[in-house]
């Protein structure tokens, strides 16, 4: 299906030092992305930076598996991701938000990468779950015999744990013992203004997550490459069969650069010309 | 093959054998056909699968039905994911309920299920309008087919008795795209035969010759309301009217052409649903009209639930509503005055 990701076994031994590269390509594409759309959200995309690289290039992200950016307004995270992949070509950065573009405001499957639209939160959980049940239904009809059954992450802002269907999904993913569906909550603590529901009680959410049937794996320092990789590698081995797993990770929102960090009202904000360039000689340092 | 072969036969009997049946019940017949053919379909229920006759699919094909619960959000959004998979999913639960599902299925239309797109969103409500009588305005679906004719490029379908509500479920299945299909709770009798055929954008007329000409009226419904436009009818001819009853089957697309063309003849329109005015039947109808200006419609009638109902049996409630056949006579003979 995605061919591009054919090498993903090559993937699985890049060294962190790469990672750390790749990260610094990412955050310098979501910066310039939305300084030159004039909006657009840096800071939400900045938290889940390492979250998503550890996935997508130390090989835990199979061809045939799906993702879902339920926090669509992350958008150029994503769009950032697979110009590293080599999906995407690099002059996205100048295309974000423009009319005729792909690279739309919130995700739209435009892209092949994409399967549906998001930007109303809370929906992409149930995406996932109807995925996760269609990959089963369908091993089971056809017989397939298959070394790895395909995995649906869905990456999930704290924000959205609020609404309501989030957790209709999750009570129904534990009842059909859905382990092949993978959550990461990117929980930088800040909303749209001011904090969320629960902040950085990463803590609350796993005893919740447990209470609903899922397996939890908590990430301390959801920047640090060693942790993240250690989480995948068990939520990918999958130690209860029959569970769901959720990843709690703790993030800093706007994570990179000094004066976005963990700041209130940055959200869907973007930096101007002269912030860009402090921002990007940061990134260098 | 042999044993499909029996297993339809024996359901077209079924439907065949009473005159009297319910679309619910024509539907979960048509479920279970589809899930023979094709192994690609597969059904979603939010706890109402005995109510929606969803369980006999769930009973013939376990592994292709998903028990949901009472969580539709998440049901309408876990159809996309299934449909995105490759899957034709169908997810039905009253008619009223499915309003609060409107955010999933306008974020579905972003999604590419369309026409040309990828994947199908089948869409089926159960127990609309007043006519389920007693159980109250709580679980009367009155702005379902605003909600959905009001996605882009949605289809809305409303049969009136089991044959058309099979056949247009088996059209649903045969297309991609957003589909809403409006199920009415009581039997109706059947009015169609068994090879009737129905598409996107059809309707069906309904005449019966009369001997003087005092009036053309044109009576346009759909779902419960045909059968009282045909009662109506029954009477108007009597009395030498008229009375042309258009089964408007396809709420989106309307049947337009043949709509337009009968204005040529019929000037007098009245137009009966069970639904509330805004946004429903007799709105697409009105701007149907007016964007065909030349056609100068005489009289406009739109009967439809304008007041807050209550429990009582369905007829009380089509007359509290005045959407029943006294209804759309006494509407023909103000026209008269």
């Amino acid at each position: 299906m995605l061919d591009y990701l054919l090498d993903f076994v090559t993937l699985k031994y890049m060294d962190e030092g790469k990672l750390r590269e790749i990260c610094k390509k990412v955050r310098y594409e979501i910066l310039v992305s939305t300084t030159n759309a004039g909006s657009g959200h840096p800071t939400s995309s900045l938290s889940a930076v390492e979250l998503l690289t550890t996935l997508f290039f130390r090989g835990f992200f199979d061809k045939n598996d799906k993702f879902l950016l339920s926090k669509g307004h992350a958008a150029p995270l994503l769009y950032a991701l697979y110009s590293a992949l080599g999906v995407v070509p690099s002059d996205w950065v100048n295309r974000l938000r423009k009319f005729g573009s792909p690279y739309e405001g919130h995700p739209v499957p435009k892209l092949d990468f994409i399967d549906v639209a998001a930007g109303s939160l809370g929906q992409g959980l149930s995406v996932g779950v109807g995925m996760a049940l269609g990959v089963k239904l369908r091993i089971k009809n056809k017989k397939l015999k298959i070394k790895r059954e395909p995995k649906i992450w869905v990456l999930l802002g704290d924000s959205e744990m609020a609404e309501g269907q989030v957790w209709e999904a999750m009570e129904i993913a534990a009842y059909y013992k859905l382990n092949n569906l993978i959550a990461i909550i990117d929980v930088n603590r800040l909303g749209q203004y001011g904090e969320t529901e629960e902040g950085w009680d990463i803590y609350n959410y796993e005893k919740k997550a447990r209470a609903f049937g899922w397996e939890t794996i908590i990430i301390e320092n959801g920047h640090v490459i060693s942790e993240i990789y250690r989480a995948f590698k068990k939520v990918s081995s999958g130690t209860h069969a029959s569970k769901p797993k959720m990843v709690i990770a703790k993030t800093i929102k706007g994570k990179g650069v000094s004066f976005l960090e963990n700041k209130e009202n940055w959200h869907g904000k973007t930096l101007d010309k002269k912030e860009l360039r402090l921002a990007i000689k940061e990134l260098d340092k | 093959m042999k044993k499909i072969q029996k297993v339809l036969n024996r359901l077209k009997v079924r439907i065949s054998e009473s005159s009297f049946y319910s679309t619910r019940g024509a539907y979960g017949e048509a479920l279970v056909e589809l899930g023979k053919e094709n192994q690609n379909v597969v059904v979603l229920d939010a706890e109402v699968a005995n109510s929606t006759f969803e369980n006999e699919f769930q009973k013939r094909f376990p592994d292709r039905f998903f028990e949901m619960f009472i969580a539709e959000e998440n049901m309408m959004s876990v159809a996309l994911g299934l449909s995105k998979i490759g899957y034709i999913p169908f997810l039905s639960t009253f008619a009223s309920f499915l309003t609060q599902t409107f955010d999933q299925v306008r974020m579905a239309q972003y999604s590419q299920v369309s026409k040309s797109g990828s994947g199908s969103l089948n869409i089926v409500g159960s127990h609309s309008g007043v006519s389920i009588g007693a159980d109250g305005p709580s679980q009367m679906g009155l702005e379902d087919i605003a909600m959905f004719r009001s996605i882009l490029n949605s289809v809305v379908f409303y049969p009136a008795d089991a044959v058309s509500a099979k056949k247009l479920t088996k059209l649903m299945a045969a297309n991609k795209g957003i589909f809403y299909l409006r199920l009415t709770r009581n039997k109706t009798p059947i009015i169609y035969s068994e090879n009737e055929r129905f598409k996107m954008g059809g309707s069906k007329i309904f005449k019966l010759k009369t001997k003087n000409e005092k009036l053309k009226i044109l009576i346009i419904a759909a779902g419960i309301t045909v059968h009282e436009a045909l009662k109506a009818q029954k009477e108007l001819i009597e009395e030498g009217i008229d009375a042309l009853v258009l089964d408007c089957y396809s709420v989106k697309p309307l049947d337009e052409k043949t709509i337009i063309k009968l204005t040529e003849e019929y000037k007098n329109i009245i137009v009966v649903e069970d639904h509330y005015p805004y946004g429903g039947i007799g709105e697409a109808i009105s701007s149907l009209l007016v964007n065909n200006l030349q056609q100068r419609i005489t009289n406009f009638v739109h009967l439809c639930v304008r007041k807050i109902p209550c429990s009582g049996l369905t007829e009380e409630l089509l007359r509290y509503e005045e959407i029943d056949s006294e209804a759309i006579i006494k509407s023909v003979r103000k026209i008269l005055l």
